[in-house]
């Protein structure tokens, strides 16, 4: 938005909409000091020790796991809606003489400009970032992190490799792979919700913590189907942990949470990673043909 | 009205089918064939399963609710507190994703037949359009309604874009830059609801909401002004409307039918949710019911200032998601359900008119009323068309505009609010001043400058003609059987009225 579309009334009415949103917001938030009702979170937080020990891992990927799906797609059409402002997925109707689309440039960077040190400091950095990355994802459910976070560092490998490297970088992931690790890891995700619909009915049921028809929480009613014990074995038992708490020793398990963070980052690396390449060398299909 | 199932089969296929069709269809890119097997399968799958499908909830992540006497149920029609995410499929949802899934068909067949390589992340987008409308039209739940609402908004800034032209780009840069202020206004509401009541889950919320605590009501009087926000920017009514017609305009013909269909969904949900949590609140319906009549008016002058056959409809468009407010806003069961009937009607007719525009766009003029003429000629079918849309929109009976708007006019009159009836009035003759003027220039007027050797398009596909003449039966099977639409709205609106924590 140009600075000269706020001038004058506009921008009166701007700062007044503003002002006025910004009192609204402070005084409901001083109203709010002290008064905030607990509601339903004492619950998930009773239920936590019988799952993930971060505890945040299961309030995102268990109790609400079908709104972080939904915000794992977020991240993967904000991908897809990017790439196409630069060019790819833009369409033409048969026969019809259309406005040429609008074109795009990629970015010139100066690889050979770089210092020779700062080039063989980039490879040992890039390594220990995706190591760094990789040791988030597997903590997801027991640490703070998770697939989110691991697909962001490993983009950011990504992006250091393209400035110290440019296109030929060491990790040198092409449009094509990335657009594809992007949707597998969303289906991979979206997918995980399956064992749980096929034997409880239950989109996205975590099977392999089984909280509610394994008998583990008592005053249960209404549950049709359990869990077969071969699905227990598959989702659950790798990653089953000993908490000791002041409340007592819970047999942990995070189920399909660490698997649904594998798909969770897959889809950002590919996200982050195609908005990274194609806002930097641009995207033409004529360059994809010619592969 | 009690359905006790709380994990009914069909909900999580209305988004997880148009999750999958949309990540293979993108990776298929340009692959023709594939694209079209994987799109025409997958809404036929989305309208069986509309058809198919029983009436109950789903819980996402199979957690049970807490009883208030202590122990959890799976029991949804039992008063319980909700652990999990929450989507309801009742009438209102068979009726509104059966018809959105029919449109979603409809327009991949064009987009299919109408467009040439690299459709597949296009048609992905349509896909995603109809999984943001089947969340918001299901979901019970204010966390959810939010990533709805925020996903949805980027879809159609990414169907928008498609077209690659410098004014969909300008449209959807916009459109993106201020949709995030009504995902931002919603994610603010939701704070503040959870901070008062501590659910998400708005049935819960609604039961804990603290409506006699005199030191929290300006914390929900702010609530409810953000929510207010987040509907109008979601649903482009005024003063947000250009941006919502520019989107509109800007998109081909075919794909507005489904983002028109997404903002009527929005409407409806965000606007029932207002009225479920703040229906109670003084002057609540009072600022839903001017942001309706703003908009009506507002719409219906700039759509008769338009010179573009497509600009009319995207200001129609906006114009008419009013009526469909207004009827929300009256509150009454009355109100709601012509406010209901008037979005269904409308998402029908007014995408006879897009499909219509779409054959005029084939003659490779445009769609200006300056520059195209005598298209009656050449193709007659789609000009009857066009007047039987225009007639649908302007509210002559028989078509299906008539028995919504004299349900709405009627309602505003038992409301005790005659000049609400007026201004619907005046919108249904100033629609058919603003259409018929373009269809005269299109279509009857001769065509005054036939210019040899000129590049004449591609011809109309029967599938066009196939989709328009569907379309054109429903509008006139809801015209003569209204009582065949409103039997799916009278318990969404029975509910919010008298039982609003029930979804």
């Amino acid at each position: 938005m140009e600075s000269k579309a706020l001038k004058g009334s506009r921008g009166i009415i701007a700062v007044i909409a503003l002002m006025i949103i910004f009192v609204g917001v402070s005084t409901s938030l001083l109203q709010l000091n002290g008064n905030v009702a607990r509601g339903i979170s004492p619950e998930y937080n009773a239920l936590a020790p019988y799952e993930a020990p971060n505890n945040l891992a299961s309030w995102v990927y268990d109790y609400r796991g079908f709104d972080t799906l939904i915000e794992t797609g977020v991240i993967y059409v904000g991908a897809l809606v990017s790439v196409l402002a630069i060019g790819r997925g833009i369409v033409r109707t048969k026969g019809v003489a259309e406005e040429a689309p609008v074109a795009q440039s990629s970015m010139d960077f100066h690889v050979s400009s770089l210092n020779v040190i700062l080039k063989y400091f980039g490879i040992p950095v890039i390594i220990l970032i995706v190591a760094y990355s990789l040791l988030v994802l597997t903590g997801a459910a027991t640490s703070g992190g998770g697939g989110f976070q691991c697909g962001v560092i490993f983009s950011s490998a990504f992006l250091l490799g393209m400035i110290f490297y440019g296109k030929k970088n060491p990790l040198n992931l092409s449009k094509k792979f990335l657009i594809g690790i992007g949707g597998f890891g969303w289906a991979l995700y979206a997918l995980l919700g399956l064992p749980g619909y096929l034997v409880t009915g239950y989109w996205q049921y975590n099977v392999g913590a089984d909280l509610w028809s394994s008998g583990l929480i008592s005053g249960v009613s209404g549950m049709s189907a359990v869990v077969p014990d071969i699905m227990r074995q598959i989702f659950g038992d790798p990653f089953r942990i000993l908490l000791v708490l002041s409340d007592g020793t819970y047999a942990s398990t995070a189920g399909i949470v660490p698997l649904i963070n594998i798909g969770e980052a897959f889809n950002v690396i590919g996200a982050i990673g195609l908005i990274f390449l194609v806002f930097a060398y641009g995207y033409t299909d004529e360059e994809g043909k010619s592969k | 009205m009690n359905e006790s199932i709380s994990n009914l089969w069909s909900i999580p296929l209305f988004i997880i089918i148009p999750i999958l069709a949309a990540i293979l269809l993108n990776v298929l890119y340009s692959r023709k064939r594939a694209i079209s097997v994987t799109a025409v399968v997958s809404s036929l799958a989305l309208i069986v399963v509309s058809v198919l499908s029983p009436f109950g909830f789903h819980w996402f992540t199979g957690q049970p609710a807490v009883l208030p006497t202590g122990g959890y149920t799976y029991r949804a029609d039992l008063l319980g507190w909700n652990l999990a995410l929450e989507y309801y499929y009742g009438p209102l949802q068979q009726i509104a994703i059966f018809l959105a899934s029919v449109l979603l068909l409809f327009v991949v067949l064009i987009a299919i037949n109408s467009l040439k390589k690299n459709t597949g992340t296009y048609i992905s987008l349509l896909f995603l359009t109809f999984m943001s409308a089947a969340i918001v039209i299901m979901v019970n739940d204010f966390y959810h309604l939010w990533i709805g609402v925020e996903i949805g908004s980027l879809i159609v800034a990414g169907v928008v874009l498609a077209t690659g032209e410098a004014v969909s780009q300008k449209a959807a840069l916009k459109y993106t830059f201020f949709s995030a202020l009504s995902g931002a206004g919603l994610a603010i509401a939701l704070a503040l609801i959870l901070g008062v009541t501590g659910y998400a889950n708005i049935s819960d919320a609604i039961i804990a909401m603290p409506l006699n605590d005199a030191s929290l009501a300006s914390v929900l009087y702010v609530a409810f002004g953000f929510t207010v926000l987040s509907w109008i920017y979601a649903g482009g009514l005024a003063p947000i409307h250009p941006l919502k017609a520019d989107v509109y305009g800007s998109a081909f013909p075919h794909a507005t039918i489904l983002l028109q269909t997404q903002s009527k969904l929005m409407l409806v949900a965000i606007g029932l949710v207002i009225l479920r949590l703040f229906g109670t609140l003084p002057f609540a319906k009072e600022v839903m019911l001017s942001v309706s009549v703003l908009t009506m008016m507002i719409g219906v002058v700039m759509a008769m200032l338009q010179t573009d056959f497509r600009w009319t409809l995207a200001y129609l468009i906006v114009s008419h998601s009013g009526l469909v407010t207004l009827g929300i806003s009256l509150g009454t069961v009355q109100g709601i359900i012509g406010g209901l009937f008037q979005a269904v009607n409308d998402v029908v007719y007014m995408s006879v008119l897009l499909l219509a525009c779409e054959g005029i766009y084939y003659f490779g003029r445009g769609t200006s009323i300056k520059t195209v003429s005598g298209i009656a000629k050449r193709a007659p079918w789609l000009a009857v068309a066009a007047i039987i849309g225009a007639f649908a929109a302007s509210g002559v009976p028989p078509f299906n505009g008539f028995q919504s708007e004299i349900i709405l006019i009627q309602a505003s009159l038992n409301y005790g609010m005659p000049e609400l009836a007026i201004v619907v009035l005046m919108v249904s003759v100033t629609t058919f001043i603003a259409l018929f003027k373009g269809i005269y220039n299109i279509f009857l007027r001769p065509d005054d400058a036939p210019q040899a050797g000129e590049k004449q398009g591609m011809p109309v596909p029967r599938m066009l003609y196939v989709c328009l003449a569907a379309l054109i039966f429903i509008t006139i099977l809801f015209g003569v059987y209204p009582q065949l639409a409103i039997n799916f709205l009278n318990e969404a609106a029975l509910k919010v009225v008298y039982i609003p924590w029930v979804p």
